[in-house]
């Protein structure tokens, strides 16, 4: 072979042996992936180099956790990973419905056909059912009053897949009115603005949702009030300790008289900023039961702590610098930066901050605060594995709720997207390529059979007349969803199939019930996808797909660091 | 050429890194994950009840550990399968939320597990056990709640006899025999610290100092504060003084840039130490001028300061543990001043009395302060060995996790297994009324609870078969309450033994044990990273299948 002239220690695949390597790779990750799918999907434990536990129905959290070597398994999860920066969702099933696109093309490249005119055809199929898509989507109207019914069916879809029912549908409300707090008119969401705080306690289902915030840190001053009602806040980033001069200083004194006076001014800078935070506090706090919290993003020191308890005043110090942002949305006033100007304006207000120990962690709450738009979903779990799962589960939840009302648009989910596109592509493609065929022969009645498909005759007029191949492949590939639901919830999936297809057919457009295994119309059992999570599947797909299969050199050059055995 | 590239093995082997290890299907995942999971739970469960067996444990530090408390067996097994150690983690999380029951919890999982692999091996599916037992906690927890004592909900936490009767199951189970006098020890501590609303209480304010030597018979309480250390100064007894507490240490004041003495002559050099002396006199002398006949030191305490604090007849003591000197200023009631100088009048504690002693060949410094601020008591435990120590230690704090419980809520339900067999008959009851195949399981969590009298019994060389059998038949007849009186190997009312346990105890046991079994039934494929590298051990650490 000529690269064994050039490069002696390369590794080399080609021709079919590569194709079956990729083939072979994707359906193997499909294989992984395929037991997670749906609500009745199967948990998978991950056990990491330290023993440590995961439990996991994600397929992003799987592939990211698994160390895949294979180069095509890798390719291949990348995309699934990418599906869930764009959307938040669908990265098993992009995964499983690529490996579906390989798997169907396998058969009629074993046929003899060749891999770029399937490719063609996932080409034209994949433009078709995206206009498809477009026409299948369930549109939402997103005022100023989003329709909170809507929001809720989406969520519990997307959650319901990741956690079992009844965690799910205490999850839904919780995200749905999280992200309703957050979101602003005419401004896009910004999911940062939810702060997801975990705590070790008690049982999964009493993870709730704080309007205002929980900070994972307490007070350090054993003085101070553990609870405080009618709170003014001053979020600050204000350094309350001494701090050391940049230049390299020192003190130079011949007494202790003159020690002691250096001592103090060496304090005095620092107590004057105390002092004017205590000024404001007299200010708005006197002659009325209010309490003052300073919630600091700079250090305070004890001496300045000490100054500040005395006072009743509750002091937290190093706050995270996002939750600086987050306190300010949740409890309005502003953050400053300086204590020179400080008026009772700057001041947030909430109506209960409150510590909490936990062991050895601490943790403030915030609450009851006025119009919020910064809230904390607060996962509570008796152990590690479960708060992760929890917090994986929150995450797309979100993700799913944000989209909704980015998209302004649903699809129908439970697997009837798929089973209507597919029949589209076959039952309407079909027809036109077959009008191709003839227009062949007698290419005057082109433009009259395809009145209705004007942009799609065009395409397939170019196109060679066997891509109506790969546009099969690709259709029956679509079906994967559906028949790993069926096959997930110990149902026969032909069955499933054939009665969906038929229900279809008749023009009802109906889901699979996971329970009965009997047609549903989804709009009725509320069970809505992602638009964008849909549309990024069929456009991503396809894409790796055509190019794995166009693969047909492997190469492996450079040496192999690990010592070959 | 490197294998794995041209040779195309299919499915997930292929394409995770080397050292992996994939397990899927019933078979090698979940029935494994079963095994391992009793295994665990038939180490712990003789440990069960007032009878259970003491195990030996040596952790990888080689020290040792006699004990029957299933939360430090398990947590120094450092168990490394992973399905059991989700059985591990809910008896932590059992141990952390109620601090008693991590036994009931890890043996009960275990049990129910068991049952699910019989189940499994009938032909059900893991989803219809797991929907089955879920079903089963739901209607266990709505018996427990119908099974609480009546009157039992209300209770003055106050009370030593009613706090003894709600603790001494908790703490019969760890030091049988003793239960009387370790139960009497811990709710004096625990009445005496209580707050105001008992829903506060810290079980940070109960202390236990062990001292070798002696006996339990020795142990007492303290109304305050024992530690382990001596004096600084010479001063060892003091009584009704006043307590100034300094966080930052007793010396010379510092200040946080370096400084430099700056001397020219040999005059300057003797005054300088000269005035360095005034200076710490004036403030030692600021201290005594205030009252305080005892000074506290967080932090070091300078030569010359200690002679200074001699001279005014200060007694000094130290206490380099943050925490602790929290706990001091908690029970004398000071405020911890951060530099040393005159204190406010307010900033001073108030000691009935300290002093030095000697218990057992240790020098302690006992404060004690029997009237005002008495928020710190401390349980003095007394025993021949470390290790009888440490098991005393557990079973005080059995006891004083029980009473923080009770403080929130008090229910209790009949003990000695009553309660148990009461949730089995009633559990079984209700899946002849289920009509899916999910009352088999649902069958089977209700037999499941038959372990709990079983292992009492057996732990205590009775007839099991026996006594579950004559306890049914009670409860059948309508005495939902009568338990084993492992005394005397026969069923009696437990309101003639009282033998209560407190409802949230069991609630969370059960709860957890049964949200712990259904994880381990729910995962069907487990993907196991290379163990990560690091020292070998010498021996290799025997996982749970090797036993």
């Amino acid at each position: 072979m000529s690269l064994r002239v050039l490069n002696p220690n390369a590794e080399v695949l080609n021709k079919s042996a590569a194709l079956h390597m990729n083939i072979n790779a994707a359906k193997g990750l499909q294989d992984v992936l395929k037991t997670n799918l749906g609500p009745k999907g199967t948990i998978k434990m991950l056990v990491g180099g330290a023993g440590d536990i995961k439990l996991t129905k994600d397929g992003n959290t799987l592939l990211k956790e698994m160390q895949i070597q294979n180069p095509t398994a890798i390719m291949i999860a990348r995309t699934a990973v990418a599906q869930d920066d764009i959307s938040g969702d669908g990265t098993t099933s992009t995964v499983i419905f690529i490996g579906e696109l390989m798997k169907q093309s396998e058969r009629y490249i074993d046929e003899g056909m060749h891999p770029r005119v399937l490719v063609d055809g996932f080409e034209i199929a994949k433009k078709a059912t995206l206009q498809f898509l477009e026409k299948f989507k369930t549109p939402v109207v997103m005022g100023d009053e989003p329709d909170k019914e809507i929001l809720k069916m989406v969520a519990r879809t997307t959650v319901r897949t990741k956690l079992y029912e009844s965690l799910a549908d205490k999850l839904t409300d919780i995200i749905v009115n999280a992200v309703l707090c957050i979101r602003k008119p005419e401004e896009a969401i910004d999911l940062f603005m939810v702060e997801i705080m975990h705590m070790r306690h008690k049982f999964d289902v009493d993870t709730r949702l704080v309007e205002g915030l929980v900070l994972d840190h307490g007070s350090r001053h054993p003085d101070m009030k553990r609870r405080a009602e009618n709170c003014y806040i001053l979020t600050c980033n204000v350094s309350l300790e001494y701090e050391k001069s940049e230049i390299n200083a020192g003190f130079f004194y011949s007494n202790a008289e003159q020690r002691e006076a250096m001592v103090a001014a060496e304090r005095r800078s620092v107590d004057e900023r105390v002092k004017k935070i205590i000024e404001l506090k007299n200010k708005v706090c006197s002659g009325n039961d209010s309490n003052f919290v300073v919630i600091n993003q700079k250090g305070i020191d004890p001496p300045s702590l000490d100054m500040l308890a005395r006072e009743g005043i509750i002091a937290l110090r190093r706050a995270k610098r996002r939750n600086m942002e987050r306190l300010v949305l949740a409890c309005g006033g502003e953050a400053v930066n300086s204590v020179d100007d400080l008026t009772p304006e700057c001041l947030g207000w909430a109506g209960l901050v409150y510590e909490h120990v936990l062991g050895e962690e601490k943790y403030t709450f915030v609450e009851n605060v006025k119009n919020p738009s910064s809230c904390t979903i607060l996962i509570k779990g008796p152990n590690d594995h479960t708060i992760a799962q929890i917090k994986d589960a929150v995450r797309d939840g979100l993700r799913a709720v944000k989209n909704t009302i980015e998209d302004e648009s649903v699809v129908l989910g439970a697997g009837a997207f798929e089973v209507a596109a597919r029949q589209y592509l076959i039952n309407e493609v079909k027809k036109t390529v077959q009008g191709v065929i003839q227009n062949l022969m007698s290419s005057n009645y082109v433009l009259f059979f395809n009145y209705h498909l004007h942009i799609l005759m065009v395409m397939l007029i170019n196109s060679k007349q066997r891509a109506q191949l790969g546009v099969e492949a690709f259709a029956d590939a679509l079906l994967v969803v559906l028949k790993t639901l069926a096959e997930n919830s110990g149902l026969d999936t032909q069955d499933v199939i054939i009665a969906l297809t038929g229900e279809h057919d008749r023009g009802n457009v109906v889901g699979l019930s996971q329970n009965t295994g009997e047609p549903i119309d989804p709009q009725m059992e509320g069970i809505f996808d992602n638009y964008s999570v849909k549309r990024q599947i069929i456009n991503s797909g396809p894409v790796i797909a055509s190019q794995l299969l166009l693969v047909d050199e492997v190469i492996r050059a450079g040496r192999n660091m690990r010592k070959p055995t | 050429m490197a294998p794995g590239f041209n040779i195309q093995p299919y499915g997930i082997q292929s394409m995770l890194k080397e050292g992996h290890k994939h397990l899927s299907g019933l078979d090698e995942a979940v029935l494994k994950n079963i095994d391992a999971c009793k295994q665990l739970s038939t180490i712990t469960r003789t440990s069960l009840g007032p009878n259970g067996m003491n195990k030996m444990v040596i952790n990888h530090l080689d020290k040792l550990f006699v004990t029957n408390d299933a939360a430090t067996i398990v947590n120094e097994l450092e168990v490394q399968h992973p399905a059991a150690k989700i059985l591990v983690l809910a008896g932590k999380a059992q141990q952390e939320e109620i601090g008693d029951g991590a036994n009931l919890t890890i043996s009960f999982a275990g049990e129910i597990l068991q049952g699910a692999e019989e189940l499994i091996r009938m032909g059900l599916h893991p989803s219809e056990i797991i929907s089955g037992y879920t079903k089963a906690i739901n209607k266990t927890i709505e018996i427990l709640d119908e099974l609480v004592e009546k009157g039992s909900e209300t209770m003055d936490v106050r009370d030593k006899e009613q706090v003894i009767s709600r603790m001494r199951a908790a703490v019969a189970s760890k030091q049988y025999g003793q239960e009387d006098t370790i139960c009497s020890l811990v709710a004096d501590a625990c009445i005496q610290v209580c707050p105001k609303n008992p829903a506060n209480f810290n079980v940070d304010n109960v202390r236990v100092a062990k001292l070798l030597g002696g006996g339990l018979h020795n142990s007492t309480v303290v109304r305050g504060m024992v530690l382990k250390s001596d004096t600084v100064g010479t001063i060892k007894r003091i009584e009704k003084a006043k307590v100034a507490v300094f966080a930052g240490g007793v010396d010379t004041s510092a200040t946080e840039t370096k400084g430099t003495v700056l001397i020219h002559t040999a005059e300057q050099l003797e005054n300088y130490s000269k005035t360095e002396e005034a200076k710490v006199e004036e403030l030692i002398k600021a201290v005594a001028e205030s009252g305080a006949k005892v000074v506290v030191s967080g932090g070091s305490v300078g030569e010359m300061a200690l002679h200074f604090c001699e001279r005014y007849k200060l007694m000094v003591l130290k206490i380099s543990s943050k925490f602790e000197l929290r706990r001091f200023c908690r029970t004398t009631g000071a405020v911890a001043m951060l530099k040393l100088g005159q204190p406010n009048p307010d900033d001073l504690g108030y000691v009935d009395s300290v002093s030095v002693e000697e218990i057992g060949g240790v020098r302690v410094t006992i404060v004690k302060n029997e009237e005002g601020g008495n928020s710190v008591a401390t349980v003095v435990l007394r025993g021949s060995t470390d290790s009888i120590l440490d098991d005393l230690e557990r079973a005080v704090d059995d006891g004083v996790n029980t009473y923080k419980a009770m403080c929130r809520d008090s229910r209790t339900v009949p003990g000695a297994a009553a309660t148990e067999i009461e949730l089995a008959k009633r559990v079984k009851e209700f899946s002849f009324k289920e009509t899916g195949l999910d009352q088999y399981a649902i069958a089977k969590f209700a037999e499941s609870f038959e372990m709990i009298p079983r292992t009492l019994s057996e732990n205590a060389g009775l007839n099991a078969m026996e006594i579950i059998s004559s306890l049914y038949a009670e409860h059948a007849s309508g005495n939902t309450k009568v338990g084993i009186d492992l005394e005397e190997g026969v069923c009696k009312d437990v309101s003639t033994m009282g033998v209560w346990d407190l409802h949230v105890t069991k609630f969370f046991a059960l709860k957890y044990a049964a949200d712990a079994a259904c994880t381990v039934l729910r995962v069907d494929q487990i993907i196991m990273a290379k163990p990560a590298g690091g020292p070998r051990r010498e021996q290799p650490a025997a996982g749970m299948d090797d036993d």
